[in-house]
C-alpha cells in the first residue's frame, strides 16, 4: 500500500512537469476565479457588518454628540417615550458603543486603541411604528434639528446606498467567478486530457496486463485535484490582501455610518480561505473526472 | 482452457470479423490461427481477454464466460492471459527491467517480489545483460523479446500473441519462436495470429484457419497451406 501511494504520487508529479504551461495556466485561472468569489463573499460580510445596527427594525439611529449634555440626551428620551410615531428604541451609552467597537475591531488592536468610550458618540437605535420610507425621513429631519444631535443615519440611505452597491459589486464579481469557474475546469479537463493523451501506450499497456481502472484513473484525477488546489493556495494571500486593501479603503467610505466599519473578522477570511481550498479541490476533481470518463475508456 | 461456443462479431452492425465460430483449446496447447488479413484472427484474439465482446455466442476461460464478465472483473481476467503485439509496445522512457517490472507494479504487486522475478525472466529471455538499456538500443528481436518477458512475467496461464514475428526478420522470428516454445512446454497455453507460414510449417503444431471470419480449418499438427 505505501509502495502503492509513492506510485501514486510520482506518476501525478511526472506528470504535472510534463505539461507545465498547461499546468500553470490551469492553476492561474482557478487562482483568480477563486480570488473573485473569495472578494465576493467578503464584500458581502463586509456589508452585512456594516448594516448589523439596522437589523430587528430599526430603521434610523440618532447619534449624539459625545459631549451632548444631559438635558439634551433628557429631550431626547422625551420625544421617544411619548411619540406616538416611535414604536421602541434602544439607547447605547459611550460605553456600550466602545465595546461595540471593540468587539468589531478585534482583529485591529491598532484601531481601538486609537479611541476611548469617552469619545464615541452615544446612539438612539429606533424602530418607527411606521416603517414607510417618507415617514422615516419626516422623523429622521426632526430628530436631527435636536440639540446636542451629531447625526442621524436611516435605513433609507445609508444602509441603501451600502447594500445597493455590495450587492452590485458581489454579484458582479460573482459572476465573473463563475465564468472563470466555469473556464478552470474546463481547461484543468483539457491539461489531464493532455496528460491521457501523452501516455496513450502506457495507458493500453497497463489495461492489458490488468491493472484495475482506478489504479489508472487515480494518477490523473490527483493531477487535476491538486491543478485546483494550487490554485486555490494561491487566492488564500489574495483574500488577505483584498481584507487589508480593499475593505479598508470602504471603511473611509463616507456612506458608512459612523462606528460600524466595512469590516470582517479575521475568523471570517479563514474560514473563507478553507472553503475557497475546498471549492479548488472540488473543481480539480470534477475536471479531472469528467476527463478521465470521457477520455480514459477503460 | 478457452471455448469458442458459435461465436458471432460484427463491427458496427456490419462488418462480419467472426460468424459462428466453434473451438477448444486445451490447457497447455500451442495453437496457430492463420488465414488473410482480415479473416478474423486478431478479433479471436481480442475476444479472449475481452478487448472485444461478442454478439452471440460465448466464449469460456478457464471455466468462465468471459463474455459475461462485470467489466471491474475484467483486470483481473487479464492478468492471468500474457499478450505480446507486433509492435511490442515497449515504454520508450523506461530501461528493458523497468519495462518488465512496469507490469507487476500496475497490478499492485510488493517490491520484494518485482526483485525477484523481474530478474528471473529477463534470464529466461537472454537479456539480463541488457537490463538497464533503454528499448531503442536494442534490435527488434530484442525489443520482441522484453515484449514476451513483460507478457510472461506474471506466469499467466494463456500467452496471446497477435503476429509477435510480424515486423522481424526469419532468423531473428526463429528465436522469438524457441522462446515462445519454451514457455509453451512450462505449461502455458499460447494463442498466436501469424502470417509466417515458414514458422507454421516449421512448428507443426494445432492449426486454426480463418477465412472472412469463418472458421474454415482445425487440424492437430496442421501447415500453413
Amino acid at each position: 500500500m505505501i509502495f502503492r501511494f509513492w506510485y501514486f504520487i510520482r506518476e501525478t508529479f511526472v506528470s504535472l512537469w510534463r505539461n507545465l504551461s498547461l499546468t500553470l495556466a490551469a492553476i492561474l485561472t482557478v487562482a483568480i476565479s477563486l480570488a473573485l468569489v473569495g472578494s465576493s463573499l467578503l464584500i458581502r460580510e463586509g456589508a452585512d457588518q456594516a448594516t448589523a445596527q439596522f437589523q430587528e427594525g430599526v430603521e434610523f439611529i440618532v447619534f449624539m454628540n459625545a459631549d451632548a449634555l444631559e438635558n439634551q440626551n433628557e429631550a431626547i428620551r422625551k420625544v421617544l417615550d411619548t411619540s406616538p410615531a416611535i414604536k421602541e428604541y434602544v439607547y447605547v451609552d459611550k460605553f456600550a458603543a466602545y465595546e461595540e467597537f471593540r468587539e468589531l475591531f478585534v482583529d485591529k488592536p491598532e484601531l481601538v486603541e486609537s479611541v476611548t468610550p469617552e469619545i464615541m458618540p452615544p446612539s438612539y437605535r429606533i424602530v418607527p411604528s411606521d416603517p414607510d420610507a417618507d415617514n422615516v425621513t419626516e422623523l429622521a429631519r426632526q430628530f436631527s434639528e435636536q440639540p446636542g444631535v451629531k447625526e442621524v443615519a436611516t435605513a433609507t440611505e445609508a444602509i441603501r446606498q451600502i447594500e445597493d452597491f455590495s450587492t452590485r459589486v458581489s454579484q458582479a464579481l460573482l459572476v465573473a467567478a463563475i465564468v472563470l469557474v466555469a473556464v478552470s475546469a474546463v481547461l484543468i479537463l483539457n491539461t489531464v486530457f493532455t496528460a491521457i493523451s501523452g501516455r496513450r501506450t502506457e495507458i493500453e499497456v497497463m489495461k492489458l496486463v490488468g491493472a484495475t481502472n482506478w489504479f489508472i484513473r487515480i494518477p490523473f484525477m490527483l493531477e487535476g485535484t491538486i491543478h485546483g488546489l494550487m490554485g486555490a493556495g494561491l487566492a488564500v494571500p489574495a483574500l488577505f490582501v483584498v481584507d487589508s486593501k480593499v475593505l479598508a479603503y470602504f471603511q473611509e467610505s463616507e456612506a458608512v455610518p459612523l462606528f460600524r466599519g466595512f469590516a470582517v473578522p479575521d475568523g471570517f477570511v479563514w474560514s473563507t480561505s478553507v472553503w475557497i481550498l475546498v471549492i479548488g479541490a472540488a473543481i480539480g476533481m470534477i475536471g479531472s473526472a469528467f476527463a478521465v470518463t470521457r477520455y480514459l475508456d477503460v | 482452457m478457452i471455448r469458442f461456443e458459435t461465436v458471432t462479431k460484427t463491427y458496427k452492425g456490419k462488418v462480419v470479423a467472426l460468424r459462428e465460430a466453434s473451438a477448444e483449446i486445451q490447457r497447455g496447447e500451442f495453437v496457430f490461427l492463420v488465414g488473410p488479413s482480415g479473416s478474423g484472427k486478431s478479433t479471436f484474439i481480442r475476444l479472449i481477454n475481452r478487448e472485444e465482446v461478442p454478439d452471440t455466442g460465448k466464449i469460456l476461460v478457464a471455466g468462465k464466460d468471459v463474455s459475461a464478465l462485470s467489466s471491474w472483473k475484467v483486470p483481473y481476467l487479464r492478468r492471468n492471459i500474457g499478450y505480446v503485439f507486433q509492435d511490442y509496445k515497449l515504454l520508450p522512457k523506461k530501461t528493458v527491467i523497468e519495462n518488465v517490472a512496469f507490469a507487476l507494479e500496475v497490478i499492485g504487486r510488493p517490491r520484494p517480489i518485482i526483485k525477484r522475478q523481474v530478474p528471473a525472466i529477463l534470464e529466461l529471455v537472454g537479456l539480463s545483460k541488457k537490463a538497464d538499456r533503454l528499448p531503442e538500443e536494442l534490435s527488434g528481436g530484442e525489443q520482441q523479446r522484453v515484449s514476451i518477458a513483460r507478457a510472461f512475467v506474471n506466469r499467466p496461464l494463456i500467452l496471446l500473441a497477435d503476429e509477435p514475428t510480424g515486423n522481424l526478420d526469419p532468423a531473428t522470428s526463429v528465436g522469438i519462436m524457441r522462446l515462445l516454445d519454451r514457455i509453451n512446454r512450462s505449461g502455458t497455453t499460447v494463442v498466436m495470429a501469424t502470417h509466417d507460414r515458414g514458422i507454421v510449417d516449421t512448428m507443426r503444431r494445432r492449426v486454426i484457419e480463418l477465412d472472412r471470419g469463418v472458421l474454415v480449418r482445425d487440424e492437430s499438427r496442421g501447415v500453413y497451406e
